[in-house]
């Protein structure tokens, strides 16, 4: 019989076998009456004859088979009905297991989507990421279009080269209404080679993805879903990408958010497209075209392997295409500004490399790799002590039961029977816990990546409970399991018959018995203790990060950023639309000062680049860089950054005054020395067409640029106005008098005036992308705190258990010590010679 | 012979293989129900044979899980409701080896209790 039809038809076997046996019964007594019985007595020798009913029964069941699960059944209803018993210890019990078990969850499913979780594309673990390493150790992570197209067409050991390259914000319109998508350009093998197959339409393909072809783009499901309504339509459908007209032709599945985990693409593009979307950075007809120069690194590349190639054989393979590569790449700069015997050397010198591929880029996993390992060792140990106080708790239930275990004992019930059906409690404590467990863990991952990505936007992390994350809850209750349940079960079913008995009768156990609950206190209240001292030096070394002073006065600025060179303004048009919107903005009431840069202080990126200074030359091996930033007219005095020495940017650095700039007090120190940098000279070689030298006119007091962790590294500053650009977008930093957030809407309502067309992104105030930059050290304290508090918490219930039932035990001594005693304060002192005793 | 069978035999000891024999023998006039058979297993027996519930009731489930009775609840003579047994083709069949069975078992234990001269035949 089947497990199923066993379920199904126990009930009814149940009472078909009753019947069976009742008319077995009423037959036998009905015989006996025919011969002259009387009615009773003939019941009473037919119950008789038939010997023990239940046992006939039993006997009976055993044939049906199931005979365990029958056992199980059994089990857990007995160990309901306990359970329900002491409602008290089953809510503790469970509430403590919940808590352990859901952070133990929770900082899990952070950790698979971040760290673990395969790409979910066509057997992930054939894909390899390729990257170049240089002699100098230095890692690349970009490659030319040139290089792509070698690669792509001189491999014998791989099925397919793909190549693609995020796109930041484009500017996205559909009927009319326009609106930030995020976008990637991808290589026409990109889907095909990925096995990512459309769930609407078609997917990029190489034809697409030809000079020439009319403009494509495939949409993620998710934007499907909000900006087309998941109509059916969409393919074919007419949109503008940053001005550019683009014809929709298909909606990629919903779990596929690109290749870099936390980052989710709104829109696909063919490389070949780019120009059209781009022009700025794909400068075609220019020297520096993405499409053409080789020496211009801009593009991932991703690889899958044949089947049966191994990664030494394809290195071996990919070598000499990618020096070939490089020769062209050092040819292709001979004769541009910034080209160098220096600079063509570097190129030949740097060697490719595969690395795995599966779970996509690294950045997110850089980031949070440490830390989130650190939160799970703190909820590894959180966990445990919540198990030792289930144990704790079950010891001391128990003892409560003696009698009941010493009774069932006695009755001839085996020992492993005994401990299967404590264990069996067990079991269902966990199962609770588990199953809450599960809840505290779906709240607490969002509200997790909600901590960890201050600005959502940003970040798009799937941390929905899956399969994955279900089964990992299950093996974790299991283990729970052994830990908290198996010890007492172990030692409730090797009792002393004798001696239990006349314990329970006394009322009180042996000063022996109560060892295990003692032991077990002591590591709980260490391990908590463990936890709330790193917490609380996690705590301060992030407050010491944020009292150092930044070099900037992070209070009262609100943030936000425009790119108008995406719907098309030229260098003039932007340098024009800034200067005017910053007036605007400082007729705001309650705005106190107003500017602008490229880069704003602890934003996610900077630019870094070499710099040449007269009368300082390099020795040897030495590449003197600087972080660069273009900022507008009273930039450091909006931010509140102290000028050393000469004077801040003013309205007068216009594109038709001598070019001037900026440099931070490690930047003067590094080249300059001891002796005045006023008046002298540096430049950027390769940064612009026009790398004129700049006179230096202020030195400004160190800020930070990408961390509050690093010392800030030698900068410089350029006047916006003297060399506009439109490519980058530019933040502006407004300082105000009071709550920042104020002002949002009427800047929002200003850029509307100034162009309706022109998007207006990464609203937020200074501290706010402070915190952002802290998000680690802010996850971690806030974590480990909070988890510490959970331990320290349960390791005073436990001592409350402990040395609840040690008073308890005391109870009979003490009442005859008050009675008879010389002083109550005996009592106290040998209920604390006890607690001591455990030290 | 079928594993599943073998392995039946295996675990039934003699007696027990005997009591499900008795019981196949008794439902080959007709279908009976439990009180029934062990009522005739005490009559034919001349009050010999006494078949315990505990016995009668699980070879009865165990006979019929083995396909080799079934089961319908019908009305008795006296008009009460009983689940009586019958007899399956598979069941006729094993009736069959098992009684072959039974008469070589007899006739060996016959021959060990009346010994015939030495070199004889049993």
């Amino acid at each position: 019989m089947s497990l199923w039809g066993w379920l199904f038809r126990r009930h009814q076997r149940e009472q078909e076998l009753d019947e069976e046996v009742q008319a077995h019964l009423r037959m036998a007594a009905q015989e006996r009456m025919e011969q002259g019985e009387t009615a009773e007595q003939a019941r009473a020798a037919a119950v008789r004859e038939f010997g023990n009913v239940s046992l006939v029964k039993e006997v009976t069941r055993d044939v049906w088979g199931f005979r365990w699960l029958e056992t199980l059944l059994q089990d857990l209803r007995y160990g309901l009905r306990q359970l329900s018993r002491n409602p008290g210890f089953t809510a503790v019990a469970v509430l403590t297991l919940a808590l352990g078990i859901g952070a133990t969850t929770a900082i899990f499913s952070l950790v698979d989507a971040v760290l673990l979780k395969m790409l979910p594309v066509q057997e992930p673990e054939e894909l390899y990421r390729l990257t170049s390493v240089s002699i100098k150790g230095r890692a690349n992570d970009y490659f030319s279009y040139s290089t792509f197209k070698l690669l792509e067409a001189n491999n014998q050991s791989l099925s397919g080269v793909i190549a693609f390259r995020p796109m930041e914000n484009v500017d996205f319109v559909v009927n009319g209404n326009a609106e930030l998508a995020r976008a990637q350009a991808v290589s026409g093998s990109y889907f095909t080679t990925l096995g990512v197959k459309p769930v609407l339409g078609r997917t990029i393909t190489a034809e697409d993805d030809a000079r020439g072809a009319s403009p494509v783009a495939t949409i993620s499901y998710g934007y499907w879903t909000a900006r087309f309504s998941r109509n059916p339509s969409v393919a074919g459908a007419r949109i503008t990408l940053n001005g550019a007209a683009f014809t929709v032709i298909g909606v990629t599945p919903p779990e596929f958010f690109g290749l870099e985990p936390g980052e989710s693409v709104d829109v696909s593009i063919p490389l070949a497209s780019l120009p059209v979307a781009q022009p700025q950075f794909a400068a075609t007809g220019t020297p520096y075209d993405v499409l053409a120069a080789p020496f211009r690194n801009w593009l991932h590349l991703m690889a899958r392997l044949k089947d049966g190639e191994t990664e030494t054989r394809a290195l071996a393979n990919l070598g000499p295409v990618y020096e070939q590569a490089m020769r062209q790449s050092a040819e292709g700069m001979r004769g541009l500004p910034f080209d160098s015997p220096g600079t063509r050397k570097g190129f030949p010198e740097t060697r490719i490399q595969l690395e795995p591929g599966s779970r996509g880029l690294t950045a997110l996993r850089e980031q949070f790799s440490k830390p989130l390992m650190f939160l799970m060792a703190v909820v590894g140990v959180l966990l445990l002590i919540a198990c030792t106080n289930v144990a704790n708790l079950l010891l001391a239930c128990a003892k409560r039961r003696q009698r009941e275990i010493a009774l069932r004992l006695s009755l001839g019930a085996g020992r492993v029977r005994l401990i299967r059906q404590l264990l069996t409690e067990s079991v269902l404590l966990a199962a609770a816990g588990g199953a809450f467990g599960a809840l505290v863990a779906f709240w607490g991952s969002n509200a997790l990546v909600s901590l960890m990505f201050h600005s959502a936007s940003a970040i798009q992390l799937n941390v929905r409970p899956d399969a994955r994350v279900l089964v990992f809850t299950g093996l974790v209750s299991l283990a729970a399991v052994v830990v908290f349940g198996l010890a007492p079960a172990w030692r409730a079913s090797r009792l002393d018959l004798s001696q239990a008995v006349k314990e329970s009768a006394q009322g009180a156990a042996a000063p022996g018995r109560s060892r295990m609950v003692e032991s077990l206190v002591i590591p709980q209240i260490t391990l908590s203790l463990v936890l709330m001292v790193g917490a609380g030096l996690l705590v301060r070394t992030l407050q010491k990060l944020k009292n150092s002073n930044p070099g900037f006065d992070e209070q009262n600025v609100l943030l936000f950023s425009v790119n108008p060179g995406m719907i098309g303004y030229k260098e003039t048009q932007v340098a024009e639309l800034y200067d005017r919107l910053t007036e605007q903005i400082r007729a705001i009431p309650g705005v106190s000062a107003v500017s602008f840069s490229t880069f704003s202080p602890l934003a996610r990126w900077s630019s870094f680049t070499d710099a040449r200074v007269e009368g300082h030359t390099p020795k040897p091996g030495e590449n003197p860089a600087v972080t660069v930033n273009f900022a507008g007219p009273n930039y450091f005095k909006t931010l509140r950054t102290a000028v050393v020495l000469g004077r801040d940017f003013t309205e007068a650095d216009t594109a038709g005054t001598p070019k001037v700039a900026a440099i931070n007090q490690a930047m003067a120190q590094y080249f300059f020395g001891d002796s005045n940098p006023i008046g002298r000279r540096f430049s950027i070689p390769g940064w612009k067409a026009d790398d004129s030298a700049l006179e230096i006119v202020g030195v400004v007091e160190n800020a930070k640029v990408n961390s509050l962790r690093e010392p800030s590294p030698p900068a410089a500053y350029m006047p916006f106005l003297q060399s506009p650009d439109s490519f980058l977008a530019v933040t502006f930093e407004v300082r105000s008098a009071a709550n920042p957030t104020a002002l949002a809407a009427s800047v929002r309502q200003l850029i509307q005036q100034a162009d309706n067309r022109l998007p207006l992104f990464g609203v937020k105030t200074l501290s706010e992308q402070i915190d952002e930059s802290l998000v680690q050290e802010r996850l971690v304290a806030l974590l480990s705190s909070l988890f510490g508090l959970v331990a320290l918490f349960l390791a005073c219930v436990g001592l409350y258990g402990v040395m609840a039932s040690l008073v308890a035990r005391r109870t009979r001594k003490s009442a005859f010590a008050w009675r008879w005693g010389p002083s109550g304060c005996r009592c106290w002192e040998s209920c604390w010679d006890e607690a001591w005793r455990w030290r | 012979m079928k594993p599943r069978t073998e392995r039946y035999q295996n675990r039934i000891e003699l007696l027990q293989g005997t009591l499900d024999m008795l019981i196949l023998q008794m439902l080959q006039w007709g279908p009976q129900h439990g009180y029934g058979i062990s009522q005739s297993i005490r009559g034919r027996s001349g009050e010999v044979l006494q078949v315990e519930t505990g016995s009668l009731y699980p070879a009865l489930h165990r006979l019929e899980k083995q396909g080799w009775v079934a089961s319908q609840w019908k009305q008795t003579e006296s008009n009460q409701r009983a689940k009586f047994y019958r007899l399956t083709a598979a069941g006729k069949k094993q009736l069959l080896s098992e009684q072959a069975r039974w008469a070589q078992i007899v006739n060996a234990i016959a021959g060990i209790m009346s010994p015939a001269p030495e070199g004889g035949q049993s």
